[in-house]
């Protein structure tokens, strides 16, 4: 029952929304209806279940004194402080919740984005190589694009981000258009096994 | 070891020094440089232009991103705002992740301090952040009933009653969505809104998301995109040039034109709006704050920076064919 259940619910919603899609009537869009006031009910939960299993597994963690147990204790001291915060004061301008958005999420986020362009200029350097034909011409065209995005590469030749356009609109757009279509093709022969009951990988192992 | 081989082996950390200044210093020491106005980026400007003064013509504004990719997005952010307060359209936003709410209030803040006229629930309508889980009922509501689908505002204001409703009642009118991501958050707003209610969709993506949105700019199901801090830089020209423009004959801006665009440029050295073009120099009094131009500022370090990148690619690869074993010739 533990699988089956879940399974017939799943087969069951799955047709109900293709027939939805593809068959107008009233009783099509009052079913719609029906499951946008489930779906509004159904998210409340999940925060709930969020926060619960965040305090449990950092609880745990915690308990144990396993490795690196004080970054647990941070966690979870950030989200009782951000939320109370919110709570107490609300989260408009001039806030202490938004002055933590401001001052301690907006930098250290930035900052962990940022690192990427360390890791990139020292990847180019150390593994970037002309080491085969089609090495090269992804080095050429990376060239290209590169130039192209900057004012400097238009300042030196108009056909810098003329030809950089050219390569983001036909072979860049030929390759994702292809991907795209496997894609589309892989999702739909995927969503089949679901609703026929050939895939349940979903319903985990137990 | 001669000097390719010590190349090859360079300590990374110089890479790092090398990296660290050429960013830091254009940033510090900005300088005027020109920028190149793309399709895409003009699309869409010409697009929530034909909305201004427009009663029943309104844009959405999605943020689905977080603090990391801010450099790349606010700035857009910002020059779409400042487009529709400059030119009376009306402009909603709406988040459905938590890290966007305070990024979505920044934002508005900042663009609305040089505009004391613009007022919530009038001018713009801050819908607030909404749980995702409630993103395809709230997306799919909106094709029939935006005030219906959102329910209220981040004020907690039922928005119905607000004055900006107005003539705005489905995607007919809420014609634009203008999804701010660093993902293919944008995908779902082509598959549910444009697909389906034909809404117009566009995207503000960061860079490295740029080249999986071409296929759908091709197709017109996006009808235009900001493609990282370059799209940021362009839209903040073309505001400068023809919304925020100012003289006796276009007291509220200029219509877009692509002669005029190519043409003329704005040195953003000067803290009042200029313009420079064939015809010659016009300078104004209408100030130009860092906030309006950061995003051309930040190109000045990402100039350098990807010449600094290639000027890497070239050393590593000259370091690498150098070095590289020879075949043995005495077998």
């Amino acid at each position: 029952m533990k699988r089956q259940i879940p399974l017939i619910i799943v087969i069951t919603l799955g047709f109900l929304f293709v027939a939805h899609t593809f068959i107008p009537s009233k009783a099509s869009v009052d079913f719609y209806d029906w499951w946008v006031s489930w779906a509004k009910a159904i998210s409340p939960f999940a925060v709930v279940l969020g926060i619960l299993s965040l305090f449990m597994v950092h609880g745990t963690k915690i308990q144990r004194k396993a490795p690196n147990w004080q970054y647990s204790v941070v966690t979870l001291l950030a989200l009782v402080v951000t939320a109370v915060s919110g709570f107490a004061w609300g989260t408009n301008e001039g806030t202490p919740f938004l002055w933590l958005f401001q001052n301690v999420q907006m930098p250290m986020s930035a900052t962990m984005f940022s690192l990427l362009a360390f890791y990139i200029a020292s990847a180019a350097y150390k593994a970037f190589r002309a080491k085969s034909p089609q090495a090269t011409v992804l080095l050429i065209a990376a060239f290209i694009v590169m130039m192209g995005q900057v004012p400097i590469g238009a300042a030196i030749s108009k056909w810098i981000p003329e030809t950089a356009q050219w390569i983001l609109n036909v072979p860049n757009l030929a390759a994702k258009r292809g991907i795209a279509t496997g894609v589309g093709l892989g999702m739909t022969a995927t969503s089949l096994k679901i609703l026929l009951g050939i895939e349940r990988t979903y319903l985990g192992s137990d | 070891m001669n000097i390719f081989q010590r190349m090859q082996n360079i300590d990374r950390r110089w890479i790092y020094l090398v990296v660290a200044l050429c960013i830091i210093i254009p940033l510090l020491i900005p300088f005027n440089s020109k920028t190149y106005v793309t399709d895409p980026s003009s699309n869409l400007y010409q697009k929530i232009d034909s909305f201004a003064g427009k009663e029943d013509k309104a844009v959405l504004l999605s943020f689905s991103h977080d603090a990391s990719t801010m450099a790349e997005l606010f700035p857009m952010e910002v020059s779409i705002l400042r487009h529709c307060f400059e030119r009376n359209i009306k402009v909603f936003t709406i988040c459905f992740s938590p890290p966007s709410a305070p990024l979505m209030a920044y934002a508005l803040n900042v663009a609305k301090e040089d505009y004391p006229n613009s007022q919530s629930g009038v001018d713009y309508c801050n819908f607030g952040y909404k749980p995702y889980g409630l993103f395809l009922p709230i997306v799919l509501g909106m094709g029939d009933d935006v005030a219906e689908a959102v329910q209220t505002d981040a004020d907690g204001r039922k928005i119905k009653n607000l004055e900006i409703m107005n003539g705005i009642r489905n995607y007919d009118d809420l014609n634009l969505i203008v999804d701010f991501a660093a993902s293919a958050a944008v995908f779902s707003w082509i598959t549910y809104a444009r697909v389906r209610f034909g809404a117009n969709v566009a995207a503000g993506v960061t860079a490295v998301m740029a080249a999986d949105n071409y296929p759908y700019l091709q197709s017109g199901q996006l009808v235009g995109m900001l493609s990282g801090l370059k799209g940021a830089a362009e839209y903040e020209k073309l505001v400068d040039v023809f919304a925020a423009y100012e003289d006796a004959d276009n007291p509220n801006g200029r219509k877009y034109s692509p002669e005029v665009i190519k043409d003329t440029w704005v040195p953003i050295m000067s803290k009042k709006i200029s313009y420079d073009s064939s015809q010659g120099n016009i300078d104004t009094d209408v100030p130009l704050p860092y906030k309006f131009k950061m995003a051309r500022i930040g190109m000045n370090a990402q100039s350098i920076a990807h010449i600094m990148i290639i000027v890497f690619i070239i050393l590593g690869n000259i370091g690498y064919f150098t070095t590289r074993k020879k075949p043995d010739e005495t077998i």
